[in-house]
């Protein structure tokens, strides 16, 4: 369980996160979603006790994360910047983790194997890829087998395989009945592996919804041709449809194809064409943050 | 804390660092007791004065020991992986507490390593001259006051370069303070008719716990000066640890 209350943090001048609310439930992948510079880094620090915030409160499984007991092993963090000395190997940056943390260096191994990253572990980390750097981040992540998971970008230089297998733990986690928060800039990277979204735009939040009423909002558009077009339109209009003539007998309608249809035949309407329009979740979410990314 | 403390002497060993430190502190000793001992008359070899400056010459160690402290903490802001650091300790005072006795360990272990090199150096040289070594209770409490200033050097690190936090501007500050700034200080409170005031100097605090400085205070006062200054900048270094974000 994550929770975020009336969060602000402020930078100087810069608003960074403004009295922000939302919570992350155990058994749930949270998608935590907004453009670049939205906030999502420091909302993340500040629920691991790494910013302090200018305003409201943050905890984990009930108590902020500078009172856990025994936070490796309640919370394990990926966090962007790679947080190895680059002269150490990854092998012994964990070891360092396990020593502080009280873990035996078994399990070092352990999470090695699991990340598939026992090959390069004797190396230093100076030489190591993104993709492997990324690796080693999650292993410390998971060095502790933690109750609750904090991601920032994640996805980030991994190749598609390695998107997949993180996609798999991170559901067979939340099956297990933890919590995970995932953070990303792209809502279709996250599509399949979130079951709710907490969208953040210039440090507010914008919305906290299930993925499927995402989808749902995605799915509510239809195409219609008719030869009635004209008339057509404004009996959806007395419904309460939005519609639009593009040409030609063409309509674009902010409805789904079932609504239209039952409409057009209750006024006895023909149809030449009715389709269903998706808008991709792009797009979704660009509406929703006013597409204006800070890119 | 003794897994922290642990932990942090691991780090050091597992990065390359460490092998820098020897050298410098090898060559440090090395030469100061072979100049010591190759200028020295052969009326002179057998006096136990001598031979416990002989000894003092391992005080090296104590500056060391303080840019190995400094470099504890600065280091993992330098690479950050101080985010690492505190989400697995999150109360950050015993991330500070634990780099302090990890720095008090590192001095003992330096100054150790700086008494062999002396004695190593000096012994042929004492033996040549005919003379001899004694190792009596008395060089025995000054090899032991010098192992006390080194470790206190060790953890009063550890509080500079939290306080500091750049890397590169707590190690200069740190030698110029010792080599430039405190003897500077010193001689314009000497000017002003102030030169007790200087007793209290970090440089001569230690100074006066392993003997190296002529004129201080004894070595339990300049003990307790010492650990006032690891526990001063130790508060100062956790206060500006505790304020930080960690972005």
């Amino acid at each position: 369980m994550i929770e975020v209350e009336r969060l602000t943090k402020r930078f100087g001048s810069t608003l960074a996160v403004d009295d922000l609310s939302f919570s992350a439930a155990p058994g749930t992948v949270t998608g935590f979603l907004g453009p670049n510079g939205a906030g999502k880094s420091t909302t993340l620090r500040a629920i691991l006790g790494l910013v302090r915030p200018t305003a409201g409160r943050t905890a984990v499984l009930g108590r902020p994360y500078r009172e856990l007991e025994r936070p490796a092993q309640q919370v394990g963090a990926v966090l962007e910047t790679f947080d190895a000395h680059p002269g150490r190997s990854g092998r012994n940056h964990l070891r360092v983790l396990a020593r502080a943390a009280g873990l035996p260096t078994s399990r070092v191994d352990e999470v090695l194997a699991l990340v598939e990253l026992t090959d390069a572990a004797r190396r230093r980390a100076k030489g190591y890829s993104l993709g492997m750097r990324q690796r080693l981040n999650l292993a410390a992540a998971l060095l502790g087998d933690p109750e609750v998971l904090v991601l920032d970008e994640p996805a980030n230089g991994l190749d598609p395989q390695g998107i997949r297998w993180l996609r798999d733990l991170l559901r067979s986690f939340a099956r297990e009945g933890r919590t995970v928060l995932i953070s990303s800039h792209v809502l279709a990277e996250m599509a399949q592996t979130v079951d709710e979204v907490v969208i953040i735009h210039r440090g507010r939040l914008v919305r906290h919804a299930t993925m499927a009423e995402v989808e749902a909002m995605a799915a509510g558009a239809a195409r219609v041709r008719s030869p009635d077009a004209e008339r057509l339109a404004s009996l959806l209009a007395d419904a309460g449809v939005d519609a639009r003539v593009l040409a030609d007998g063409l309509l674009a309608v902010s409805t789904t194809p079932e609504r239209v249809g039952e409409i057009a035949a209750g006024h006895g309407v023909v149809l030449h064409e009715l389709t269903a329009e998706r808008a991709t979740l792009e797009e979704v979410f660009l509406e929703l943050t006013g597409g204006a990314g800070e890119q | 804390m003794r897994a922290l403390v642990g932990a942090e002497l691991l780090k050091l060993r597992t990065t390359r660092a460490w092998i820098g430190y020897v050298v410098a502190l090898f060559l440090l000793s090395g030469i100061a007791a072979a100049a010591l001992a190759g200028g020295a008359a052969a009326f002179e070899i057998d006096s136990p004065e001598y031979q416990r400056d002989l000894v003092s010459t391992s005080v090296s160690a104590g500056l060391i020991a303080l840019l190995v402290g400094i470099t504890l903490v600065t280091v993992e802001w330098r690479h950050g992986t101080v985010t690492r650091t505190i989400l697995v300790t999150p109360r950050r005072a015993r991330v500070l507490v634990a780099k302090q006795i990890a720095g008090f360990l590192v001095g003992v272990v330096l100054a150790v390593l700086a008494v062999v090199v002396v004695l190593a150096v000096a012994i042929p040289v004492l033996w040549g001259e005919g003379g001899g070594f004694v190792l009596d209770a008395a060089m025995m409490g000054r090899v032991g006051r010098v192992v006390l200033a080194a470790a206190l050097a060790g953890a009063f690190g550890v509080g500079v370069g939290a306080l500091l936090k750049s890397q590169t501007f707590a190690l200069v500050a740190a030698i110029v303070w010792t080599l430039v700034l405190e003897p500077l200080l010193r001689a314009l409170l000497e000017l002003v008719e102030r030169e007790g005031a200087a007793d209290f100097l970090p440089g001569q605090a230690l100074g006066a716990i392993d003997g190296s400085v002529e004129d201080a205070l004894s070595p339990a006062a300049g003990g307790v000066v010492g650990l006032a200054y690891v526990v001063g900048f130790g508060v100062l270094g956790w206060l500006r640890l505790e304020r930080s974000d960690i972005t």
